[in-house]
């Protein structure tokens, strides 16, 4: 389990968090690792390298312990969502160039989430949903994940949520920032 | 044939909590829940060669469109419009009801350009505005807030962007507040609008069907075709809806959502994931597998999900996934990806209350891997009390609903 306790999980009752990975930690993270099948854009590689710096943290290694990665949910929260990727499909599109199949299986969330699914084996529910941004997007966006979290879980689909956001630079001066979270019902003592 | 209705008092509860009072689709087979059910009846799938814009460079030229170029926010406010009048809902029912919408992350890109323009994006936004105050929002977030504004709906939206899942899983989690007393009414909506960014890209990952047909657990099946769509429903509480004499149009008696934990894209062969998102919906149902009467399946036509669906439904529903009546309606109003639960859901409410059940078109011969009783040639008249609507999705996704009339 992590040790960061500076959780703003409190801003969902009933929920506790379990492990937390952020990106960027250091001023060493300059890019996020390429991440093979996803092309051009940061966005898949910035979800995928929070959720391994939670699950880490959480489990060491992947798999998940299997009792509770099968019933742990996918939540990916973002206001940007995959701008790289939608706007280089939309040039493509208007200057009439062919489309590398790869853009393909990227241009939705749930492709990224499935990755970290699959590599950790997590077995719950997939949502990707997308609040609408203020000027700091990475707290409404952990709001929002939190809360479908919560929702998730009170409803019994799953027993705990890896809520990941992540959040594209939407200038010249901005960096990409992500933050994955591994949370689950305060109700449950161990 | 008529299927037999099983006995209510063999249910878990007495009266579903979650009823659904006003629904609203629009489709390649026009605006309107008649237009829906007629078109869907009429069993012809409505593709046809795109006009919308232009399509020479692509491998497969063919979806199932509405004619001209319409706008998202348009059909969006018009079926949110009619759901919310078929309710009954006041302008203060309405802006006490918040919004769940279901689209693509970038519903800007998702605006139609004119056929054969070459030119910068214009934002759907600045393109459909009557409220000049309105500033322009960015992401499928904004789009929804602005959606919520003009709709006359309360603020803060919930927005779904979870591929070809979105629109069941805001279902799911919209009978799930409601159930936990979160909320005691939502509108859940939905809409995609056939685009040429999305079939560029479909057409590049050579998941389009080639043929021209979509044909779901029928040998000799090619892939998908998108289509339009855009659909709103009210959900509420049974409470809520009897305590303003609401005319009860259907009830969400179960739902499920469950990951396959599997794949990027590709589903599970065996099934696992969607057969747990079934067994969660029947759960809640307090439903033996029997008691549901009809199945409009995911089927999206292609190869490999359609295989995994039917073990699904084979692992979920042991003997009587054999025996259950089945229908793909992507079949006839094509894949409309974010929104297609949500026109899939309205389209089993529709035609379960008409007594006719929609046909599974394009099947050519059985698939031995999908031994499934799969409706073809004409409607089949019966009046199930239940049915399962499913979707599963990119990343492993699905979800399964079960919804009585």
């Amino acid at each position: 389990m992590s040790s960061r306790t500076t959780s703003p999980t409190h801003a969902v009752p009933g929920l506790v968090e379990l492990a937390r990975g952020s990106w960027p930690e250091s001023p060493a993270d300059a890019e996020p690792p390429q991440l093979a099948g996803f092309v051009l854009s940061s966005f898949s590689p910035l979800v995928a390298e929070a959720a391994r710096r939670c699950l880490t943290a959480a489990y060491g290694q992947p798999p998940a312990d299997p009792a509770r990665g099968a019933r742990t949910a996918v939540i990916i929260s973002s206001c940007s969502g995959d701008a790289t990727t939608a706007a280089a499909v939309a040039r493509a599109v208007a200057a009439g160039q062919r489309l590398g199949p790869l853009l393909f299986f990227q241009a939705v969330p749930n492709a990224v989430a499935g990755y970290v699914a699959a590599r950790w084996e997590l077995g719950g529910p997939v949502v990707s949903l997308s609040p609408d941004g203020g000027a700091d997007p990475v707290p409404e966006s952990l709001a929002e994940g939190l809360s479908a979290a919560s929702l998730l879980i009170r409803d019994g689909d799953a027993d705990e949520a890896l809520v990941i956001v992540a959040e594209q630079a939407t200038d010249d001066g901005g960096r990409d920032r992500a933050l994955a979270v591994l949370v689950r019902s305060s109700d449950i003592t161990e | 044939m008529t299927e037999a209705r099983p006995a209510a008092a063999t249910r878990r509860h007495d009266r579903p909590q979650v009823v659904l009072t006003g629904l609203s689709a629009v489709s390649a087979y026009g605006r309107g829940n008649q237009a829906l059910l007629d078109g869907v009846l009429a069993g012809r799938p409505a593709f046809a060669p795109v006009t919308r814009f232009d399509v020479e460079d692509r491998r497969v030229r063919v979806g199932a469109l509405l004619p001209g170029d319409p706008s998202l926010v348009d059909e969006l406010l018009s079926v949110v419009d009619e759901a919310c009048a078929q309710a009954g809902l006041s302008t203060a029912d309405r802006a006490a009801t918040r919004l769940l919408l279901a689209v693509h992350g970038d519903p800007d890109g998702s605006r139609p350009r004119a056929a054969g323009a070459a030119t910068p994006r214009v934002p759907a936004m600045r393109r459909a505005p009557d409220d000049a105050a309105w500033q322009a929002p960015s992401g499928a977030g904004g789009f929804a807030a602005m959606v919520a504004a003009k709709a006359g709906l309360a603020m803060r939206p919930r927005t779904y962007t979870s591929a070809c899942v979105a629109a069941s899983t805001a279902v799911a989690d919209a009978a799930a507040m409601i159930t936990a007393g979160d909320a005691e009414r939502l509108v859940v909506a939905a809409g995609y609008l056939v685009d040429p960014d999305q079939f560029a890209l479909f057409d590049a990952g050579r998941a389009l069907a080639a043929d021209g047909a979509v044909r779901p657990f029928s040998a000799g099946r090619k892939g998908l075709l998108l289509g339009d769509g855009v659909a709103a429903v009210v959900l509420e509480s049974d409470r809520a809806a009897r305590a303003r004499k609401a005319e009860v149009l259907a009830a969400v008696h179960g739902w499920g959502r469950a990951g396959d934990g599997y794949h990027v894209v590709q589903p599970r062969p065996d099934g696992a994931g969607l057969a747990r998102a079934i067994g969660a919906a029947l759960d809640r149902a307090g439903f033996a597998p029997a008691e549901i009467g009809y199945v409009n399946a995911h089927g999206s036509g292609s190869a490999a999900s359609d295989a995994g669906e039917a073990a699904a439904l084979h692992r979920a529903l042991g003997g009587h996934a054999a025996r259950v009546p089945i229908s793909s309606t992507k079949s006839l109003h094509g894949q409309a990806l974010e929104a297609s639960p949500l026109l899939e859901l309205v389209t089993t409410v529709l035609t379960m209350r008409a007594g006719l059940l929609p046909v599974n078109a394009g099947f050519l011969e059985p698939d031995p891997g999908c031994e499934l009783r799969l409706i073809t040639g004409e409607p089949l008249a019966a009046r199930p009390a239940y049915a399962l609507s499913l979707n599963a999705a990119f990343g492993g996704a699905n979800t399964a609903l079960v919804i009585g009339v």
